[in-house]
């Protein structure tokens, strides 16, 4: 037999934690009634918006926090709202369009930068109010078992060899992924590799394991169960990984670069400095709770709390230029 | 086996019970409604599974997925609208049926199918999931146009009276699934500058607007053939010595699910249209079917939940989602902390057992739930189509704003009504349409993979034996028709 389910505890105590949390809060907030509206913060449910694909690592990453902020936002529901459409411009718009309104927050990643420098979307860093940035999600290369390929060196130098006959695939065209990948290449001196896009992550890491294509562009929880089973090696990673201590990252490699998918949160325009700061405090007590440092070990992703929020902006608006400059080099720019 | 016992015993523990129920009923109810598919049953009860310990979390989601591949064909047989998109061939000879007065048996046939259908990819699924699951990867870019092509062949089969405005229904397809990013270059395509048009016009507002709005349209319009009332209606189930008499659509829609369903990216819609075209292709009487045939509700029924246990076959062997319900699912193993790949069955065979044996759980409480439906559907089916249709355009254009939780798919929805009843007036069957919009971003973007990992060379597509089988296929399926004809008229003058 297998082990008897040990869930309704748990479940009660995560149950009685966030009564007690939630009775704790409104007899403060009944005890320095003084000046209600502030006091009163949040006095109804938060939504987060989600415009990644349901399932997906955002989209996850909303739910997670959505599932782990109660306790740290007065008891209050936090539900994840769906907004998909328009490469995310309908979840932005949505999110742009309730300037000033700390109840709704978003989950920002590389993708929407990449989007807004396409041109793609029609919205700019400053549209929203950056909070923190969460984790980070650095780019690899991997091979399946049978490659030829023993290191990223193998790889470039079969490209240079046969012009245009090493592919690599990744997710999407134009994309973060696909920039991460750009920008490796041109650190390597411009070797013709050949980008395959495919619709997923997933989809890009089965067409390397089936033998499609050479290589697969993509991120370490897309291929963690291949590298544990001996299916697929990992050539190099962007970001030495604690789960990937033996595998040469890219400086190892001699290239000086980190490209990286990450993820964050980011207020709609016009929250004030003090509520900025409120939130960030709350959403930096929710991802320190267990249930979400649970999720992070499980979805396999790292923290790189950027919690200044200032920071975290000038980190975005710095990922839409340098985005911008090199999809100008490869002449994919929309608006040109 | 005694694993196998271990399994059922934890799928039979109360909490796992209620959970499969729970995914049961939720899942009939979210494949019923026009919108709503076994994806959004999924993702909507994906917060609800945090809560949960791993074992029922994933119970109540495989029984989702089920149960909504069955929902799909109610609304399919009861008034022409497929559920979801996999039932859309059920409508062919399921609402055919209904006109008939038959609703009983359409019902009585596809829960049966249904049924057997999710046992025999569950069993597939228990056969399969070691050995052959690596056969799914060798589906290549040049294997996948094989199949894309292979499918849209199926048109000529669809097209009625007549062909010419059956292909150029399947070109309309063609032509709305070129709207939005083109996915290998980036590139807007036929999105008039707005970001609105960006990810397409989607599968589920062109289904909710040919087949609930502009079949609305054409009742008011009268010229929809009104069901026969509640008195002349036969809500009869079939005996169930004549449901076993379709043994063989049931088994070859099953095998036919379970080799689509495997194979990721393929899915439920194009198993079950396949399957449907298979009888058809099999059958003595191939003109019965889109008239009542009961084969013809069977099949498709039989592969769209064979398919369920097949798409768990990539996802839980290799970690690759063969569908979005798949990628919702794994979604929900993720938070579970269960990581689908090589290693699962070593690492947590329990409670893949657990899964087999929830699996065939679910199936009866599928049937159990589809069983219980069966008068309260027969009832809607009588209910007046001044009342009923309504009603349905109101739920459908509410199911299709809550997928993506965005206005326009409304507006898509309205926009595909007034095409699909201009169409039907001039008599273009929509269906050819649907299928160009399903296969179109398959055989394109599959084809141009293909010829840029081969520098262009379109040999590639002859090299590889399942590819050219496929594309043989797709000839033959293509040219059949015509052949029939020929070879019947023929005899005819001779």
């Amino acid at each position: 037999m297998p082990a008897a389910p040990k869930g309704p505890v748990t479940s009660h105590r995560v149950a009685a934690r966030r009564a007690w949390a939630s009775l704790l809060v409104t007899a403060l907030l009944s005890a320095c009634g003084s000046s209600p509206d502030e006091a009163a913060f949040p006095s109804r449910p938060i939504e987060i918006v989600s415009w990644a694909t349901p399932g997906g690592p955002s989209d996850l990453l909303a739910r997670a926090l959505a599932d782990a902020a109660p306790e740290h936002f007065g008891g209050q529901r936090v539900t994840v709202m769906t907004r998909q459409g328009g490469a995310g411009a309908a979840g932005m718009q949505y999110l742009k369009g309730r300037a000033g309104d700390p109840y709704v927050l978003g989950v920002f990643t590389a993708s929407g930068t990449v989007n807004m420098a396409t041109g793609r979307i029609p919205f700019a860093p400053g549209d929203f109010t950056p909070i923190l940035r969460i984790q980070i999600d650095p780019f690899l290369v991997a091979v399946r078992e049978e490659s030829p390929f023993r290191t990223l060196a193998d790889l470039i130098e079969a490209a240079r060899a046969r012009p245009g006959e090493v592919s690599m695939s990744g997710f999407g065209a134009a994309s973060a992924h696909f920039l991460g990948f750009q920008r490796l290449r041109a650190a390597a001196g411009d070797p013709d590799i050949r980008w395959i896009a495919y619709e997923g992550s997933g989809d890009a890491v089965v067409a390397a394991l089936g033998g499609h294509t050479d290589a697969a562009h993509t991120n370490y929880n897309i291929v963690r169960e291949h590298l544990r089973a001996g299916t697929m090696r990992v050539l190099a990673v962007a970001l030495p990984l604690t789960a990937l201590r033996d595998t040469p990252t890219y400086l190892d490699e001699g290239y000086d670069l980190t490209p990286v998918h990450w993820r964050g949160v980011v207020g709609p325009p016009g929250l004030s400095p003090e509520v900025r700061a409120d939130l960030r405090e709350r959403l930096l007590a929710t991802i320190r709770t267990a249930g979400f440092q649970e999720y992070m070990a499980r979805a396999a992703m790292e923290y790189a709390v950027m919690d200044d929020s200032d920071a975290f902006g000038a980190w975005i608006a710095e990922e839409v230029e340098t985005s911008r400059a090199l999809l100008g080099r490869l002449g994919l720019l929309m608006n040109e | 086996m005694t694993e196998f016992g271990q399994g059922l015993a934890t799928a039979l523990q109360p909490a796992n019970l209620a959970a499969l129920l729970g995914g049961s009923v939720l899942g009939v109810f979210a494949g019923a409604v026009p919108g709503l598919s076994s994806t959004v049953g999924l993702a909507l009860v994906l917060p609800v599974t945090f809560a949960l310990e791993p074992t029922p979390a994933l119970l109540m989601m495989i029984s989702i997925y089920m149960a909504a591949e069955y929902g799909g064909s109610i609304t399919a047989i009861a008034i022409g609208v497929p559920g979801s998109s996999p039932a859309l061939a059920t409508t062919f000879d399921g609402y055919a049926m209904t006109r008939r007065g038959e609703a009983g048996r359409a019902f009585g046939i596809s829960l049966f199918a249904s049924m057997s259908g999710g046992i025999l990819g569950t069993l597939l699924l228990v056969a399969a999931l070691g050995p052959l699951s690596r056969a799914a990867i060798a589906f290549g870019p040049p294997e996948y146009f094989g199949l894309g092509v292979f499918g849209l062949a199926i048109v000529a089969n669809l097209v009625g009276s007549d062909p010419l405005k059956g292909i150029i229904s399947a070109l309309l397809g063609l032509l709305a699934f070129i709207v939005g990013l083109d996915v290998l270059t980036g590139a807007p395509r036929l999105t008039l500058g707005t970001t609105v048009l960006m990810d397409g016009l989607g599968l589920v507002p062109m289904l909710i607007g040919f087949f609930a709005i502009a079949e609305a349209l054409n009742g008011v319009a009268g010229r929809r053939e009104n069901v026969e009332g509640a008195a002349g209606m036969r809500g009869a189930l079939p005996a169930f010595r004549a449901l076993f008499r379709l043994w063989r659509p049931i088994l070859r829609g099953s095998a036919i699910g379970g080799v689509i369903g495997a194979i990721p990216g393929a899915g439920a819609t194009i198993a079950s249209i396949v399957a449907w075209n298979e009888e058809r292709r099999v059958s003595r009487t191939p003109e019965r079917f889109g008239s009542g045939e009961p084969a013809g509700i069977a099949a498709p029924e039989a592969a769209n939940n064979a398919c369920v246990g097949a798409a768990m076959i990539p996802l839980l062997a290799l970690g690759i989602p063969g569908s979005a319900s798949a990628a919702v699912l794994l979604g929900g193993l993720t938070v579970q902390g269960v990581a689908p790949g090589p290693l699962l069955m070593t690492e947590q065979a329990s409670l893949v057992y657990a899964l087999y044996a929830g699996f065939i759980v679910a199936v009866v409480f599928m049937l159990g739930v589809g069983r219980l439906g069966i008068p309260l559907w027969v009832r809607v089916v009588s209910l007046p189509p001044r009342i009923l249709m309504p009603l349905v355009v109101g739920v459908s254009l509410i199911g299709a704003f809550v997928l993506r939780g965005n206005l326009a798919d409304a507006w898509f929805a309205l926009f595909f009504g007034l095409a699909g009843f201009l169409m039907l007036r001039r008599g273009y069957p929509l269906a050819p349409a649907v299928l160009g919009l399903i296969l179109g971003p398959m055989v394109e973007t599959n084809y141009r993979r293909a010829l840029a990992l081969s520098s262009g060379s379109h040999t590639v597509f002859l090299e590889s034996p399942i590819a050219l089988v496929l594309l043989l296929l797709a000839a033959a399926s293509f040219a059949a028709p015509a052949l029939r004809s020929r070879l019947r008229s023929g005899r005819a003058t001779g």
